[in-house]
């Protein structure tokens, strides 16, 4: 049988359902996560925005119109939430863990028996989290909202509260980094 | 055209340049920049495979079960506050009445008296009366978000821990006034109130102190309610007090906010 479409759900739950909106809250529970995680680079605080963005959004609810997506609205009450909590650690201006210089070092500094290791998928992906980490949180959100989420410039620019090339240039630096840290790898994975 | 620099390639992969046709042609018939290009998107690539922990299909359920607490404070918090003012208010005309009435009305056997006229004609009840209906009436309000936290905790699903973050705030606001109704229900003599808060406030104590209650600790919990029946009793005296059809049986609830 068909899903109930956001629309009717919302719909109930503008009035008051609350299993209308527990069925919201259960749909959209795993999508908000990865961008929540993506964002923040930590489990409990990907759950923290979660239930925060739901708050948010039940506070809210009638200020959503029905014509919109319920879907892209709740994303971007998680990604305000998210940023709101790397605001309050302090975290927008500086990268969120490990030792950049380390992580400097992955690639260039590495035996061909490591590089070989690498090839593993996990450790893999273990090196792609080090390099995000070395980013700071507006270089991450920029990145994440930019390559994860297809947000347009302009309005990763309006979310972070900087102008249309600002953005554009916090999106570059990321990638620089990400490029420092990453290529090395790239080219052991290209080559085999 | 010359080179494209590494920020005229980041941009044109995201679509974000302004000519993307021109940078098209010239990654298709330079080989240098489209080396580059190739070396930044398999970069990008590698990104992708950013982990993100799994969360089951569950999730979404327990992001509810957290997530309900909330919303349902959410939904109080105004009434709470409204009735708590209202309930101060009609306790401080109460004791006013009283004080007058006393002061008026020295004697006992006038009182009495004056008590079984008021009765007879169907007139006013003595302040006495008076204090007892105020005293039912707040309790009844008192009962009805106990009666709240009560249920959440009784349906709630025994298998998983119950995040109490939050609640517990309210709970400890529960046992406050539960005190007072408690001492107030005795000194008046009402030992049917007064024996319900006096069973309700071990369980509203253990709340306000957790929280999180484990599979354990929340199933011990329930039975404790259960074994009591104080769901049933505190809806029974909550409905005798706002006048609603009284429950028939012990029933578990249906979920509420």
């Amino acid at each position: 049988m068909e899903m109930t479409t956001d629309v009717t759900v919302v719909s109930r739950a503008r009035s008051g359902d609350a299993d209308a909106f527990r069925q919201l809250v259960e749909r959209h529970s795993q999508p908000l996560f990865r961008v929540a995680y993506r964002m923040t680079g930590n489990e409990h605080d990907a759950d923290d925005v979660v239930q925060e963005a739901f708050l948010r959004a039940y506070r809210q609810i009638n200020s959503f119109e029905e014509r919109a997506n319920f879907g892209t609205w709740l994303h971007r009450i998680a990604i305000n939430c998210a940023l709101d909590l790397l605001r309050a650690r302090g975290r927008l201006d500086r990268h969120y863990g490990g030792d950049p210089e380390t992580a400097e070092m992955t690639g260039a500094a590495r035996s061909e028996a490591q590089q070989e290791r690498l090839l593993m998928s996990a450790e893999l992906r273990k090196q792609v989290e080090v390099a995000m980490q070395r980013l700071t949180g507006n270089e991450r959100t920029a990145f994440v909202l930019r390559h994860f989420e297809g947000m347009p410039v302009e309005e990763i620019g309006r979310t972070l509260g900087i102008q249309v090339n600002a953005a554009k240039h916090t999106i570059f630096r990321a990638v620089r980094k990400l490029r420092e840290s990453l290529e090395p790898l790239a080219r052991t994975t290209w080559n085999t | 055209m010359e080179h494209l620099n590494e920020e005229q390639l980041v941009l044109h992969h995201y679509h974000d340049d302004e000519s993307p046709v021109a940078v098209e042609k010239h990654i298709a018939s330079c080989e240098a920049c489209r080396g580059e290009y190739d070396k930044l998107r398999s970069v990008l690539a590698l990104v992708d495979e950013l982990p993100t922990p799994e969360r089951g299909t569950e999730y979404g359920e327990q992001v509810w079960n957290r997530l309900r607490w909330k919303l349902g404070s959410e939904r109080r918090k105004s009434r709470t506050w409204y009735s708590f003012v209202a309930a101060a208010a009609v306790l401080a005309l109460a004791f006013f009445a009283g004080q007058l009435w006393n002061s008026r009305n020295n004697a006992p056997i006038v009182q009495q008296q004056q008590a079984a006229v008021s009765t007879i004609n169907g007139g006013p009840a003595p302040a006495s009366a008076t204090k007892d209906r105020v005293l039912f009436v707040v309790v009844g309000d008192h009962l009805d978000n106990s009666e709240r936290m009560l249920l959440e905790v009784a349906n709630a699903d025994a298998k998983r821990e119950l995040d109490l973050t939050g609640e517990n705030k309210r709970a400890a606001d529960l046992v406050a006034t539960n005190r007072i109704y408690r001492q107030t229900a005795a000194k008046q003599g009402d030992a049917r109130i007064a024996s319900l808060l006096a069973d309700l406030e071990p369980i509203l104590v253990e709340l306000s102190h957790a929280d999180k209650l484990s599979p354990e600790e929340l199933t011990s919990l329930q039975k404790r309610i259960d074994s009591k029946g104080l769901l049933f009793k505190v809806r029974v005296v909550s409905a005798e007090t706002s006048g609603r059809e009284m429950p028939v049986a012990p029933q578990k609830g249906t979920s509420s906010l």
